[in-house]
């Protein structure tokens, strides 16, 4: 197959949307139809990309956050795993806890923030904690149905086995709730995006961070980094969720083309 | 269930309202037995709670003792302040569903309909909705200024993303034979739009409404500690400011309890839309 | 290496407890089953033969009467005892050599090198080499209840229940598994007994046809079936035998309904949905 041919049979007409918001943009900023100082121009958010990229520590702005949002996850998600499992294994512990952790659940996340910096500060471990939480609740929430939701006539099947507790944990109850489990863990990255970018607005310290840098952009009126900063932000997310997405997929091979 | 009551009033009576009234009674007493179980860790907590502050084992500014908690919650509420910035924190709340999910049925149900609005819309939707709303604040306080204007926009756009992506999916995944059966009897569009696509496609529809909504409620927070002057969050970080750790705890309560009305009254919505529908259907599941 | 078991069901009854009331599932059933004996076991919905074949499982205990294997009280599940059920019940998230290697999983008689022979041979016995490594979704439903047979074989039982094992499968797959079924039987040498819809599956793979009727669940008749194998199920013997079998419903009163109903085969559903009515 020729590369004309291939570039002929794609559909393309996703591109004029972006295209033409970019060529509008463009335009108005050119030809001075709007305030630049509010509507910047491309160029100048390019200029502020290379400038932000090679020096003023952008970079180790953008790890230091990824940093922040990696930790919170992996704490978030492990408790997650480990409360929801217990959580669908056990009644007792379902009608002791359940309840208060159904109700816990629908406190807005962001509302915690003010209550874990006052005891924790606005350094990282706050933030670290404040993204474990945001991690929390959908992974705990997803393992429980997932492990619930283990049919009857596969238990029995175990039971035919002569499985133990451990075994009938590791190889028949986490791998049938793997599906709902990656369901979590992938919701449960999205939204530890959301709240390092947050939780670095609004516990503002002097501290390298992707949110930081933006939000001290914001206070310095200069709208191409925040521009810039806000496009970082969506390819960051964008790109954690296409590797999870891949990852998902991958693991969960066995349950065939199911979408 | 029911073991305890049932041969009793199998023994007494067999009236058939008697015997349904025992039922739900025991039925009652176990839900209520249940609710108790359940009230074991906040209660625990709650006991710890006022030992540690009895105990000074934390500062008073740290964890301020319950009964100032409370009391700081009956003074904002009888000073009208609670009411306040609760009504403005929901008028917000339901402007924003307001416009957010008209915006997404709008964009949900066009991308659904027509492949023309798929193929130019959805991949730039995608590529949109990747993007924390968080993410999006800063941008709109250089174009909004940090007005109500601001708090509206940006708790549309944390609507729009979940009402799209659900109006969408759950218009594309009718099943193939309902919309067979229309063809053989050979409906008009807008009676395939009014008689297969609305009613089926309706559970999803509001399943999307309410994560919209619960979506602005994250938002609505966020939004209201950044850059507000009113509001429950605003109230919230106010008070952490001041370092007035009781008013903070009252905000908690507030959101949380909000929180959970929201969602109840929703899935009592939509378990009565589910009812509803499996009885003009007639569907037996 | 395996030997075939004898069981031994003594006076066996079994009631569930329904919002405190007893309802009887099974009364009464007695049953002699001779090493190396395959046995088939009919009836229409509701007459308690699935309620049989998991009680000598173990997979429900609670029952009154004796269940014997060699001269032992049945308590629990074990690996002597293998089961195949209606639905295969694979791992989706296993391989066949993977699903067929968890019934080893506790096995403490084998060495290792036992246990991937084992497993090895038992693929080969259901024909599913080439198979060895797909997942259950690339399965035809009459492979993935090969594969189940493999599971259920693979520690070398005494005695193999299968549970409407074919019930689920289109007619040709079905007499295909028939003979498979039988083929493994004479090979292995061991004890199965077969709970079925099917009449003339029963007969023909059965030396014996135990009838059950319905509410509660007995034994009606016991039938032999003193025809050589491979046999032939247009022959005029396998015919009247069947003819027998079939008559033996239509005397049970509401037999007839249950037959016409194959379909309908979850027993344990049409189970519940009776106690509710009865409740």
């Amino acid at each position: 197959m020729n590369l004309i041919h291939l570039i002929r049979n794609r559909d393309w007409r996703w591109a004029v949307l972006p295209l033409t918001l970019l060529t509008v943009w463009y335009v108005v900023t050119t030809l001075g139809w709007v305030n630049t100082k509010l509507i910047v121009p491309p160029e100048k958010v390019y200029q502020a990309a290379v400038k932000a990229i090679s020096r003023d520590g952008f970079m180790e702005g953008v790890e230091a956050s990824l940093m922040r949002d990696m930790s919170g996850f992996v704490i978030g998600s492990f408790a997650g795993i480990v409360f929801g499992v217990l959580l669908g294994l056990s009644r007792w512990t379902e009608r002791i806890v359940g309840p208060t952790f159904n109700t816990l659940k629908h406190i807005s996340l962001f509302a915690w923030l003010p209550l874990i910096s006052t005891w924790l500060g606005t350094g990282d471990s706050a933030k670290i904690v404040f993204i474990s939480l945001t991690t929390f609740y959908p992974v705990a929430i997803n393992t429980f149905d997932g492990v619930r939701s283990v049919p009857r006539t596969q238990l029995e099947v175990a039971r035919v086995y002569a499985f133990t507790r451990w075994q009938s944990i590791t190889r028949l109850i986490v791998p049938a709730a793997s599906p709902q489990i990656l369901t979590g863990l992938h919701l449960g990255l999205i939204y530890a995006w959301m709240a390092t970018i947050g939780a670095e607005f609004l516990l503002v310290t002097a501290d390298t961070g992707l949110g930081d840098a933006v939000i001290k952009g914001r206070a310095a009126f200069n709208v191409e980094l925040i521009v810039f900063g806000m496009l970082i932000i969506g390819l960051v997310g964008a790109l954690l969720n296409f590797i999870a997405t891949r990852i998902e997929s991958h693991l969960l091979a066995w349950r065939g083309d199911r979408t | 269930m029911n073991d305890a009551t049932r041969p009793v009033v199998h023994g007494l009576v067999n009236s058939g309202i008697l015997q349904r009234l025992f039922l739900t009674l025991g039925g009652f007493s176990i839900r209520v037995s249940h609710a108790a179980v359940g009230l074991i860790l906040p209660l625990g907590v709650l006991g710890l709670w006022q030992f540690a502050v009895i105990h000074e084992w934390i500062a008073v500014q740290l964890l301020p003792p319950p009964e100032l908690v409370w009391q700081s919650l009956q003074d904002l509420w009888e000073s009208g302040d609670l009411t306040h910035h609760l009504s403005v924190s929901l008028s917000r709340i339901g402007w924003s569903v307001l416009i957010g999910s008209s915006i997404g049925w709008l964009l949900g149900f066009s991308v659904a309909l027509s492949k023309t609005a798929r193929a130019y819309l959805y991949p730039s939707f995608e590529v949109f909705s990747q993007f924390p709303v968080v993410g999006w604040i800063p941008l709109l306080i250089i174009f909004l200024g940090i007005d109500e204007g601001l708090k509206i926009a940006a708790i549309s756009i944390a609507v729009v993303v979940p009402v799209t992506v659900a109006t969408y999916k759950g218009i594309s995944n009718i099943p193939r034979n309902l919309l067979e059966v229309a063809q053989v009897y050979r409906f008009t569009r807008s009676q395939v739009l009014l008689r297969v696509v609305l009613p089926a496609a309706l559970p999803s529809l509001f399943s999307g409404f309410r994560q919209g909504i619960m979506q602005a409620w994250l938002a609505l927070v966020f939004v209201e500690l950044l850059a507000s002057s009113e509001g429950v969050g605003y109230l919230m970080g106010y008070a952490r400011l001041l370092m007035q750790l009781d008013l903070v705890f009252v905000g908690v309560i507030v959101i949380g309890v909000i929180g959970v009305t929201l969602d109840l009254s929703l899935s009592f919505l939509e378990s009565r839309l589910q009812s509803w529908l499996h009885t003009v259907h007639g569907e037996a599941k | 290496m395996a030997h075939a078991a004898t069981l031994e069901i003594k006076n066996l009854n079994k009631q569930y407890k329904v919002r405190g009331e007893s309802l009887p599932v099974l009364e009464n059933i007695s049953l002699s089953i001779k090493p190396g004996e395959f046995v088939s076991i009919v009836g229409s919905s509701g007459c308690g033969k699935s309620t049989l074949l998991k009680l000598i499982i173990g997979l429900e205990d609670d029952y009154q009467g004796e269940l014997l294997l060699d001269g032992s009280r049945i308590v629990g599940t074990s690996l002597e005892r293998g089961i195949v059920f209606q639905e295969h019940r694979l791992f989706p998230w296993l391989t066949v050599e993977q699903n067929i290697s968890i019934g080893l999983l506790n096995n403490t008689k084998f060495s290792e090198e036992e246990k991937r022979k084992s497993v090895q041979e038992h693929i080969e016995l259901v024909g599913l080499k080439d198979f060895a490594g797909a997942y259950p979704y690339q399965l035809s439903g009459g492979m993935s209840q090969r594969v189940a047979i493999a599971r259920a074989l693979v520690n070398r039982p005494e005695v193999l229940l299968l549970d409407e094992p074919f019930g689920a499968l289109d007619a040709f797959t079905r007499a295909f598994l028939q003979q498979e079924l039988q083929r493994i039987w004479e090979k292995e040498g061991i004890t199965m007994i077969q709970v079925t819809h099917d009449v003339e599956e029963a007969v023909y793979l059965g030396d014996r046809v135990v009838v059950m009727q319905p509410r509660p669940g007995r034994i009606k008749r016991i039938i032999d079936v003193p025809l050589p194998r491979e046999r032939n199920r247009s022959s005029a013997e396998f015919i009247a035998i069947k003819e027998e079998v079939l008559r033996e419903f239509s005397h049970t009163a509401d037999a007839s309904a249950g037959l016409i109903e194959k379909a309908a085969s979850n027993e344990e559903y049409s189970h519940s949905n009776e106690l509710s009515y009865q409740a």
